[in-house]
């Protein structure tokens, strides 16, 4: 009985469950609002956000779960987003760990950074697995865009990584 | 601490590893992964739904602060355009009608005969690394994956993935996308004149030039080239001879050259914002030059997804290549992709993939 409300309360449960609503915000207003003809990526910013608070294996982690949860609804072959965004997810964790005591305005060009690259792994593994045509100049486009919004959005997306991600006493 | 990093580090060499496997397996099309998808497709869309919802009013609010002036002057465009096309409309009909006729009397194919299904565009592809939309109707409807999906103007693209009550719809300008397509070509105009000499004809036969075969591109010349032949000693029969308008002992027969002449390619997506384009064309002297604003349909056949003779597009640009290969035509859609909201799924399948009762 412990063992389960310490599963059911654990961080991981919660990222699985905060993904889900994530995800669906990412298939119906971030798909439907385009800036400059660009969707969002807000499943990315989660990912970037968690490996900039909480280092690169967290980072990791989320980005492989959120990655595989974001294939089921994809065309694309299951476990491609799982490890372009995993990759994502350590490169932002990676970034923040050159900066000494990283300020609030470094996690925010690790955010930009990874988002950028984030945005650029996918059509890279695409090629990788043989559905080529999607790295063309685009990209560049498309991966500024998304920096950009994710940047704006931040400060939103650490409030809601930092409730998902915290460790918590479970007091039974 | 250490304990936990390790733990870490274990998932994630287990969740890389899974990945690749189902990468995989996903390639090879495995049910598996497929019954993976449909469970966590059950969890997920109430989720989905209920997001839609309550998201709504911000969509709502977001295109009426930013895309109201370009509905406005889009509003106008299409006022104008329709117009212009009200006249055309009637003709089309009448001729689409007659066509539909001529073909069933012989016996072939139409889209008419084909049942389809109406549906409506759900959603847009969450990513941008993929042509796709979400359509309302799936395999409840008998909708099968690659079924071709049309909109009013035309070829759109194609289902590849189906559920119970919903499917995506793979667009034409999607890099994945390949459909064999026939280009119907009208080479150069030119006809000949058959003046057929009547013994108790007095008056001269006069030559009734054939106009040339408009194309869609206004901006490209063409001349006429017209050959005469009399065929000395000939009496056709009665019978058989064209109404002509009296006094008029000329008819007109058009050279086999000045025929439509199609000829199959396939047709590529290249992503958004870039057009897509047909490949593998005969570089056949016949087939001749290609010319800018010749239609493209696609080209049906045994084993082709689509049935023959549904309007793709038009050719923009024709890029030739050096060699014995084919050109490269750059095709203008008639289907506008950036605005889709309801389609029809042609509950096609060829025979080769009808499965025998």
């Amino acid at each position: 009985m412990i063992r389960l409300a310490t599963i059911l309360s654990s961080r991981w449960t919660r990222l699985v469950l905060v993904l889900l609503i994530v995800q669906s915000l990412q298939t119906t207003l971030f798909s439907d609002l385009r800036p400059f003809g660009v969707a969002v990526q807000i499943v990315l910013l989660f990912v970037v956000v968690a490996g900039s608070l909480y280092g690169s294996a967290i980072g990791a982690l989320t980005g492989l779960i959120a990655g595989m949860m974001f294939d089921m609804i994809l065309p694309t072959p299951v476990g491609l987003s799982s490890l372009s965004l995993g990759l994502a997810g350590a490169t932002a964790g990676l970034l923040i760990y050159f900066f000494n005591e990283p300020t609030w305005w470094m996690r925010l060009i690790a955010v930009a950074v990874a988002s950028v690259l984030g945005e650029i792994y996918f059509p890279m593994a695409q090629s990788v697995v043989g559905l080529d045509g999607w790295l063309q100049l685009r990209v560049i486009k498309v991966a500024l865009v998304v920096a950009i919004c994710n940047v704006i959005i931040s400060p939103l997306a650490v409030i809601v990584c930092r409730w998902t991600l915290s460790e918590r006493k479970v007091a039974i | 601490m250490a304990a936990g990093q390790s733990t870490r580090r274990r998932a994630i060499i287990l969740l890389i590893l899974s990945s690749i496997i189902l990468i995989t397996l996903d390639l090879q099309s495995s049910s598996t992964v497929s019954g993976l998808r449909s469970v966590f497709g059950a969890v997920f869309r109430p989720v989905e739904s209920t997001s839609r919802v309550v998201t709504r009013p911000i969509s709502n609010a977001w295109h009426g602060v930013f895309d109201y002036n370009e509905v406005l002057d889009e509003n106008d465009r299409l006022r104008e355009k329709v117009a212009q096309q009200e006249g055309a409309t009637i003709a089309a009909a009448a001729s689409v009608r007659l066509a539909q006729e001529l073909l069933a009397l012989n016996g072939l194919p139409t889209l008419a005969g084909i049942n389809a299904v109406t549906t409506q565009v759900i959603g847009d592809s969450p990513t941008n690394f993929a042509q796709t939309v979400e359509i309302n109707q799936g395999s409840e409807s008998g909708i099968r994956v690659g079924m071709p999906v049309l909109n009013a103007a035309g070829l759109v693209g194609k289902i590849t993935k189906v559920y119970g009550d919903r499917a995506v719809v793979m667009l034409i300008t999607d890099p994945d996308f390949a459909l064999s397509v026939k280009v119907i070509n009208t080479p150069r105009p030119a006809s000949t004149t058959t003046t057929i000499a009547q013994s108790n004809s007095a008056t001269p036969s006069p030559v009734v030039p054939i106009d040339p075969v408009p194309t869609l591109d206004s901006s490209v010349s063409t001349t006429t080239t017209t050959t005469t032949t009399t065929i000395a000693g000939f009496t056709p029969s009665p019978t058989t001879l064209p109404a002509a308008p009296s006094g008029v002992t000329s008819i007109t027969v058009p050279l086999a050259s000045d025929l439509a002449v199609r000829e199959t390619g396939v047709i590529e997506g290249r992503g958004p914002g870039r057009k897509p384009i047909v490949r593998f064309i005969d570089n056949s002297l016949r087939f001749g030059d290609i010319q800018v604003g010749v239609p493209i349909v696609t080209a049906g056949g045994s084993r082709s997804l689509s049935p023959p003779d549904i309007l793709v597009g038009s050719v923009s640009r024709v890029v030739e290549r050096l060699g014995s290969a084919g050109p490269v035509l750059e095709i203008e859609l008639v289907a506008d992709l950036t605005n889709l909201s309801f389609l029809r799924v042609l509950l096609y399948q060829p025979i080769t993939e009808k499965v025998a009762p």
